[in-house]
């Protein structure tokens, strides 16, 4: 661990106007290669957490580094993935797919080659013809999914993609999403109101109290990838649960 | 199969009754036919007439056609600047109003002392009724836009033009479109009115507008309302045309046209 950090979050505070403070004094250092969950109880800040890291909104105090840049600069290096899967109604799966890759200004060919490997990854191949509105809501963050991995960024953010979804749709994604990840690696920052979930996807779990949002516990996840489904099932993970869901009881009865 | 006959002979009795009361009123009150003509002198009217009429009506296309495609080329680019910055629109959207809230009939005859008798005259006199309903709508669509998918756009670095590209335009086509079908509907509408405030008569040869004048000063009475028909007919189809442009742009995609099933 003597790489310098790819993610550093120095004493983060943030209010909106002449608002409560949302965050205050939010100290985190990320590695490469992580997968951070953020949890807690709502108006915690842990979606302003994940928007301040992607630069959607400015720290009212303190300072983000990502890969030695600010969040801004870094943008290239991240892409974020959206709570609704935020798709273009009027493109096609395939030309929503694409549209990072053409803002980007790749040519044509590459792109097309690009969005047919995604859609393959993402196990949407036949559907590349379809508009959004002919999708499943798992469908459809699938779609988000493989957008935001079209431009293979460093950084993944997901702000509660899973939030709408049905268990067991929940389920699979979760696995696919580890699948994907160990195709092509990704440093990740996960927000999500699933203890199963943050455990299951995450070397690390980021417990975050209420007004204001602070950091109440980090829990460190040691389970090694690939991570089978069955794990959810063993001894360790439901120990490992019940403590993740302990710390979150702690945090909403203060 | 069943509803959608329906669907047709619904409107069809409809018709046949409201024709039978014409008759009937026709008949008990004995008006004459210069004041209230019965539906069969009006068709004759129309095929007597149909010479005169096909090219009225041809004339008053013309004025159409390119009065609309004034409003809704001049009011789309005009909605865009205006949903460019609110400080363009600020300063320019009471105007925008001012010049909707002036009366036509009052507008008319500065076009026709500018511009002439005419065609230039009507298509300004056109213009003006078509294209405050495109700029509304339009410049609604280009102000309303999804705020997470512009988030989208910046996580993308795209730049301004590429967001106008690929989010704004497509964004604000549905209110482009309702405001196309508004100006669509009034075009004609326009074009008649404009003809008969500022219509010539080349040649003998009007448009709608002018034949309506011509054959009330000669109380033709069944080729006025033939004439009214006429407008009807031209109407229907500038409405038509504009509602397929709108099928064709949306119907893959937009909540409006898109089945659920």
């Amino acid at each position: 661990m003597n790489q310098p950090p790819l993610v550093k979050i120095n004493r983060v505070g943030k209010r909106f106007g002449s608002g409560p403070l949302v965050l205050d004094g939010v100290e985190l250092a990320v590695q490469r290669g992580e997968f951070v969950s953020f949890i807690g109880p709502s108006g915690c800040g842990k979606s302003t957490l994940l928007r301040l890291i992607a630069g959607l909104t400015e720290a009212s105090s303190g300072e983000l580094v990502i890969d030695g840049m600010t969040p801004e600069n870094a943008r290239e290096l991240m892409f974020f993935v959206f709570q609704d899967a935020n798709l273009l109604p009027w493109r096609r799966v395939a030309d929503n797919v694409e549209l990072p890759l053409l803002l980007r200004g790749d040519p044509t060919v590459r792109r097309q080659e690009r969005v047919a490997h995604m859609l393959e990854v993402v196990g949407l191949a036949a559907a590349a013809q379809r508009f959004p509105w002919q999708l499943s809501g798992g469908m459809r963050m699938r779609v988000s999914i493989a957008r935001a991995l079209s431009v293979a960024p460093q950084i993944l953010l997901l702000d509660e993609p899973f939030g709408a979804l049905d268990e067991m749709t929940r389920d699979k994604l979760n696995e696919d999403l580890l699948a994907i990840r160990a195709r092509d690696p990704f440093t990740g920052f996960f927000v999500t109101h699933s203890v199963t979930e943050a455990v299951y996807l995450s070397t690390r779990i980021v417990v975050l109290s209420a007004n204001p949002g602070r950091i109440a516990q980090v829990i460190e996840v040691p389970f090694a990838y690939p991570r089978p489904a069955e794990l959810r099932e063993t001894p360790e993970f439901l120990q490992l649960l019940a403590k993740t869901s302990r710390a979150l009881r702690a945090v909403r009865n203060n | 199969m069943k509803a959608r006959l329906l669907s047709w002979i619904q409107p069809a009795v409809t018709g046949i009754g409201l024709i039978a009361l014409w008759y009937l009123i026709k008949k008990i009150s004995g008006v004459p036919s210069f004041i209230l003509p019965s539906p069969d002198e009006v068709l004759r009217a129309a095929w007597d007439e149909r010479s005169v009429l096909i090219s009225a009506v041809m004339l008053t296309s013309r004025g159409a056609v390119l009065g609309f495609l004034a409003a809704v080329g001049v009011g789309f680019f005009l909605a865009m600047a205006l949903g460019f910055s609110p400080r363009i629109k600020a300063s320019f959207y009471p105007y925008i109003l001012v010049l909707q809230m002036m009366p036509v009939t009052i507008l008319a005859p500065v076009f026709v002392l500018w511009l002439g008798q005419g065609l230039p005259s009507i298509v300004a006199i056109t213009f003006m009724i078509g294209f405050f309903p495109v700029v509304a709508n339009t410049t609604m669509g280009f102000v309303s836009v999804d705020r997470n998918l512009q988030e989208l756009f910046l996580m993308c670095k795209a730049t301004r033009g590429q967001e106008v590209r690929y989010l704004r335009i497509p964004g604000a086509m549905p209110y482009f479109l309702t405001g196309m079908k508004i100006a669509g509907t009034l075009a004609p509408i326009g074009a008649i009115v404009g003809d008969f405030l500022a219509g010539s008569a080349q040649g003998g040869q009007g448009g709608i507008g002018y034949m309506t004048i011509a054959y009330f000063s000669q109380l033709k009475t069944p080729a006025l309302f033939a004439t009214g028909l006429t407008a009807c007919l031209l109407g229907f189809v500038f409405v038509g045309g504009v509602n397929w442009l709108h099928w064709r742009l949306l119907h893959q995609w937009h909540d409006s046209m898109v089945k659920k099933e």
